[in-house]
């Protein structure tokens, strides 16, 4: 068992470094060799402290400062070594105690190790003895003779004892070993009470030694703090003192100083006293001469004073005289300044008014301004209108007369060709006259606008894709001769495409969501507003400025586009021709629809037109390259701009011309329309019809005669009837003569 | 001086305590008051320690004048009400009805051999408690939370259970007393349990020497039962248990040491009943691996407990396996397993408990035989363990391997402050590699090697780098805490 183990709670320090022998000695050895450990400790302790100490600079620094400091940390490390080593000390008791338990634990394992070999050893003996006797037992069986039965009893005896005293021997061994180990048993208790004792002395021991190291390190700090202190007050007493006497020495030696200087000063106030006065006296002297003077001068001021008040007196009146006038003429021109101010603002009332006035006055002139301008412009449409009206009420009457006219010649005609097929037996020609064929008045036909132009030609080319031939004739009736629609079309398009910057950034952003056709027009429109074209003229103007400006500026290009123009002129008139002679083959037999003649002639150049226009196309494709260049554009346009603007100012009696109808031929025409059949032909026709007058009494005549001659015919024919009727009849048998017999019918 | 002093006046007092007793009503309200009695009629000079100053100038000034100056005094009647309520106060208990100073009178004169039933709940005074003491021990009261009263009662419980002999002993001897110490009890320590048939010699350890008990093995039954006294016992907090006889001497016996079944199911009951146990100790008590799982299961996620001990016990492998499964369900903070049967396996179970364990600062292996398997799994385990500060592995049986791996922790730890190889086969080598260890660490306090076969020179060095490590830690402490730690250990050595 080990010791109960107060010892456990314990720190184990730091170990020391010689303990080894000690520890299985007796007591007294062991407390020999602890309080040598112990002072070796000390020493040890010491030796380190001083060590310490060298290692640590800060602390000796320090320590040079105070000694008790000093002290104190000497005391605190010894006395934590001695503790430290007092501990280990009691501690030691306890680890010793530990590896005994351990190699008794070993020793012990051991010996049961081979305890329980030789347990097992005998065990397997005493089995192999007990074996052979058994085995012999079964022999001893067989055995007859007694003899024989006997000894081996006998023999099976002796190894029974032998096997019960083997037993016995190791039975014995092991109470022998038990009672042994109750001596241990007994020795380990003794032991572990003397261990205590042991401890508890140490403890005591190590609790005195303790009390004592501190009581005497107290001591000791205490002492050294008494030195210290009184170290210090012996240096701070002599500090005192020393410096108290060096206080009294400076002392004396400034109270002489002072005595020299106060006998020093007192000589040179003497010296300065003397001085002072004859100083004083000179100066008294001086001042008293200055007074003089002064008292003079001040006499002589005072009768200048004088003088200068009278002076002044006067010179007041004078100012105050002039004060009075002034404050007199001030009022004058203040009241002056009123009356002007009323006027002012009289004046200013009636300009007011006068403004006012002539504000209303303006404001109705301006009301009526407008109202007449309203009248005016209504007027203006009510005069265009009646112009409009009277120009269709002008052409309907004109038609109307002109029809009327024109089926009295026709009749006349047909009475002149049936004179002269039934009664002269002449063959008839109708006369052929220029004025038979106009319809409506004769006039110039419409000028038309420069954007209708447009639109007429950009819906002609949209329509190419489709009926491109179809439009075409139609369309160039309209152009002059010397440029394409094309060309029109692309000078356009780059004209559109070039000054977009003509056109208004507001309609640009309308313009967006249309058709590009659409499109286009709108924006010529605009660019043609912006740059003054209006009519179709001053299209074609700007189309042959656009060519002639390209043709001037690329010499190379001119001819090609040229030929190209010509070749399209040529076909336009050959179309014409055809179309004009057309016309004519019809005319006699119906005037009126020569107009829509073209339309339906027009298939018939298809096939002509189609090929002329393929090369055509090709000759476009090739000179389209070698139109304006679209950087040229503005140059060009600006030189047009340039040259419109000079012909631009007779443009309005060309307006007035428009309106005024040109009525000398119509004068002509309408006698001309009288005259259609000439007095020889009447001449003519008058003899013609007395003799037919004659003709018609001797055929009335005849015609009576013929007349007569039936009704006597008729006569006769009923008489014949009335006769047959009687002589049909029944009294004629019945009568004694019939009349039959007594004539014979001649008819029979 | 005052218990000398009131023998004395008992007498004095005592006599005209009768006559007194009309002017009581007078002069009970100040002591400081005129004198009802005659001017010459004084307080004696020996009784001016008791009494306040002003009474013992007028004292001296009549002494002068009065040449008949007799002791035959009459005291004040507060101080017979006092000494009456002192004699009377088995019988009627007034205490707290009384003036504070009145209060301090009365508890300085009350005996200390007054029934606990009278005083237990309602004396509160230290004073009187520490005289209880001193009268029956020799005190620390510094072990008992620094309370005379708690010192008291805890001693009280200690010595009634000490002398308990289930079966002869009534049990209510120890109930009874329950509700007057459930208040202040908080540890119980017992340092031996009597067994049923010890029946009457040995009282004490004392008498146990003169050897007379003979026959034991009749029948053996179970120790005292704790549970009814701990269920009652509220503020309980350490449990320090000795299944065993004290100094047997050569009538040893094994049946005295016998720590049954039955007592180990009850008192793992017990401790699993009390939430309120921080410190549970069962040492010397022959505790087996079965008894030990038995325990240790009972204690699994206990609320409280910080501190276990199972020293100087039987406990094996599997108990210990056992022991390092509470590791990680309990908040322990020390374990205690010296003198046990640990070997290789079972240190190697605690070791992969301590790896990730942040509770556990005190773990004490001595006097095992964990060899150098358990010490190198320790010694892993502590390459991670951040929280560990004390290691005993004195008498394992280690050796070179396991200091070699130690170096290797003592270099990358930082949190440990103290290690125990004493008693160990470390070898010269082994010294050398704890040597170059340790002069990477700037922790480690305490290391000790005695009796390892560490060559002396490194024993030294690694003495002095110890050294300036203390040095170190007070420095940082800034207070001379490294004194307090051997100081406050000192006086526990001559307790043990």
């Amino acid at each position: 068992m080990n010791p109960p183990g107060p010892l456990e709670k314990e720190d184990e320090h730091l170990s020391t470094p010689i303990l080894g022998p000690s520890v299985h000695s007796d007591n007294p050895q062991e407390r020999i060799q602890a309080r040598r450990l112990r002072i070796a400790a000390r020493l040890e302790a010491r030796r380190r402290e001083a060590l310490g100490e060298c290692l640590d600079g800060k602390k000796e620094s320090e320590e040079d400062q105070s000694k008790s400091y000093k002290q104190k940390e000497e005391s605190r490390l010894k006395l934590a070594k001695l503790l430290l080593c007092g501990t280990e000390l009691v501690t030691n008791i306890q680890v010793a105690t530990d590896i005994r338990e351990i190699q008794r634990r070993v020793e012990e394992e051991e010996i049961k190790r081979q305890r329980l070999e030789k347990l097992e050893n005998e065990v397997k003996t005493s089995q192999d003895k007990f074996d052979e006797i058994t085995a012999k037992w079964e022999e001893g069986k067989q055995k007859k003779i007694a003899q024989d039965l006997w000894d081996m009893l006998n023999t099976q005896q002796l190894h029974c004892a032998g096997l019960i005293e083997d037993k016995n021997k190791l039975i014995s061994e092991l109470q022998q070993e038990l009672k042994t180990k109750d001596d241990q048993y007994v020795k380990d208790l003794k032991k572990q009470a003397d261990d205590i004792c042991l401890l508890l002395e140490r403890m005591e021991e190590q609790v005195k030694n303790v009390m004592k190291t501190f009581r005497q390190e107290l001591s000791h700090i205490e002492k050294a703090y008494e030195v210290e202190r009184q170290e210090l007050l012996s240096s701070n007493k002599k500090k005192w003192e020393r410096a108290l006497q060096a206080h009294n020495t400076k002392e004396l030696e400034y109270l002489v100083n002072r005595i020299k200087k106060v006998e020093e000063y007192e000589k040179q106030l003497s010296k300065q006293r003397i001085w002072d006065c004859e100083e004083y006296n000179t100066i008294k002297i001086k001042l008293e001469q200055d007074v003089q003077i002064l008292e003079q001068q001040l006499q002589q001021m005072k009768a200048t004073y004088q003088l200068n008040q009278e002076k002044l007196e006067y010179n007041f009146q004078v100012l105050k005289k002039r004060d009075e006038e002034s404050t007199v003429i001030k009022s004058q021109q203040k009241r002056k300044i009123n009356r002007l101010h009323d006027i002012l603002n009289n004046l200013r009332s009636r300009y007011t008014k006068q403004i006012k006035q002539f504000q209303e006055e303006n404001q109705s002139l301006t009301l009526d301004y407008k109202r007449l301008v309203m009248q005016f412009k209504e007027l203006q449409r009510a005069m265009r209108h009646f112009a409009l009206i009277d120009e269709e009420k002008f052409r309907e009457i004109w038609l109307m007369n002109e029809e009327e006219a024109k089926d009295l010649i026709g009749r006349a005609f047909d009475v002149d060709r049936i004179i002269h097929t039934h009664h002269l037996g002449l063959p008839w020609t109708a006369p052929d006259f220029w004025f038979l064929k106009n319809i409506g008045p004769i006039s110039q036909q419409p000028r038309k606008s420069a954007t209708e132009i447009v639109e007429e030609v950009l819906m002609q080319t949209e329509e190419e894709g489709s009926e491109e031939t179809m439009s075409e004739p139609e369309s160039y009736l309209d152009l002059p001769k010397q440029v394409s629609a094309k060309t029109t079309r692309k000078v356009l398009m780059l004209l559109c495409d070039e000054s977009g910057f003509l056109i208004e950034s507001k309609l640009l952003s309308l313009l967006l969501p249309l058709e590009k056709s659409e499109c286009y027009l709108l924006r010529l429109d605009a660019i043609f507003s912006a740059l003054g074209i209006e009519s179709e003229d001053d299209l074609y103007k700007l189309v042959n400025f656009f060519v002639k400006y390209r043709a001037h500026h690329l010499p190379s290009g001119q001819e090609n586009q040229i030929s190209s123009i010509t070749d399209k002129r040529s076909y336009h008139t050959s179309k014409k021709s055809w179309l004009s002679e057309l016309a004519k083959s019809r005319s006699h037999n119906e005037r009126s629809s020569v107009m829509a003649a073209p339309e339906s002639v027009e298939k018939l150049p298809v096939e002509a037109g189609k090929k002329k226009n393929l090369s055509e196309g090709k000759q476009e494709v090739q000179s389209s390259p070698r139109l304006i260049h679209p950087n040229d554009v503005l140059k060009a346009l600006e030189a047009f701009v340039m040259g419109l603007n000079k012909p631009r100012d007779p443009r309005t009696p060309l307006k007035k011309r428009k309106e005024v109808r040109d009525d000398s031929k119509d004068s002509e025409y309408w006698k001309a329309l009288t005259m259609v059949i000439p007095p020889a032909k009447q001449n003519l026709w008058d003899a013609l019809y007395t003799a037919l007058e004659k003709y018609h009494l001797i055929l009335t005549e005849r015609a009576k005669l013929l007349l007569e001659n039936d009704s006597l015919e008729q006569q006769n024919t009923e008489l014949q009837m009335l006769l047959q009727q009687y002589l049909d009849s029944k009294i004629n048998s019945e009568l004694q003569v019939p009349p039959t017999q007594v004539f014979r019918v001649p008819t029979k | 001086m005052q218990d000398n002093l009131t023998p004395q006046l008992m007498p004095a007092f005592s006599r005209p305590s009768d006559t007194a007793q009309d002017q009581s009503t007078t002069g009970k309200a100040t002591s400081t008051a005129p004198q009802p009695v005659n001017p010459t009629v004084l307080i004696p000079p020996i009784k001016s320690k008791g009494l306040n100053a002003s009474n013992v100038r007028r004292m001296r000034r009549i002494i002068a004048e009065d040449a008949e100056w007799s002791l035959a005094i009459v005291p004040l009647l507060s101080e017979l009400c006092i000494q009456h309520i002192v004699k009377n106060f088995q019988n009627n208990p007034v205490l707290k009805q009384l003036l504070p100073e009145h209060q301090q009178k009365v508890l300085d004169h009350l005996s200390p051999d007054l029934p606990l039933t009278v005083t237990a709940n309602l004396i509160e005074d230290e004073n009187y408690w520490r005289r209880c003491c001193a009268q029956r021990w020799v005190c620390h009261v510094a072990r008992h939370g620094g309370s005379w009263k708690r010192m008291f009662f805890e001693r009280h419980l200690e010595n009634l259970l000490k002398q308990f002999i289930p079966g002869t002993t009534d049990p209510t001897v120890i109930l009874d007393l329950l509700p007057l110490c459930k208040n202040y009890v908080r540890r119980i320590q017992v340092d031996q349990f009597l067994h049923p048939s010890v029946s009457a010699p040995p009282r004490d350890g004392d008498q146990s020497d003169s050897g007379s008990e003979g026959e034991m093995e009749e029948y053996s039954t179970d120790h005292y039962q704790l549970r009814d006294l701990v269920a009652g016992l509220k503020h309980l907090e350490e449990l320090d248990l000795v299944y065993g006889v004290k100094d047997c001497g050569m009538n040893f016996e094994w049946n005295l040491f016998l720590f049954t079944y039955h007592d180990c199911h009850s008192l793992a009951a017990t401790i699993k009943a009390c939430h309120t146990l921080k410190v549970f100790r069962l040492t010397r008590s022959r505790v087996d691996d079965d008894k030990a799982r038995i325990l240790i299961r009972s204690l699994l996620d206990h609320p409280a407990l910080e501190e276990l001990d199972l020293s100087h016990n039987l406990i094996g492998d599997r108990g210990v396996r056992a022991a390092a499964k509470l590791l990680s369900h309990s908040r322990l903070r020390v374990l205690n397993l010296a003198n046990n049967q640990v070997r290789a396996p079972g240190a190697q179970s605690l070791a992969h408990a301590l790896a990730h364990n942040t509770n556990l600062v005190t773990l004490n292996l001595r006097l095992n035989c964990i060899e150098d398997e358990g010490g190198q799994a320790l010694a892993h385990a502590l390459q991670t363990n951040k929280c560990l500060t004390t290691l005993h592995l004195g008498g394992n049986e280690l050796s070179e391997p396991t200091a070699t791996l130690l170096s290797q922790v003592l270099s990358v730890n930082t949190v440990l402050t103290s290690i125990n190889l004493s008693c160990n086969h470390i070898g010269l080598d082994g010294g050398k590699q704890l040597l170059e260890g340790m002069s990477d660490n700037k922790t480690l306090l305490e290391f000790d090697l005695r009796l390892s076969d560490v060559a002396q020179e490194s024993e030294y060095l690694i003495g002095q780098a110890l050294q300036a490590n203390r040095e170190a830690a007070r420095q940082r402490a800034l207070n001379p805490s490294h004194f307090m730690s051997p100081t406050t250990n000192g006086p526990e050595n001559p307790a043990g």
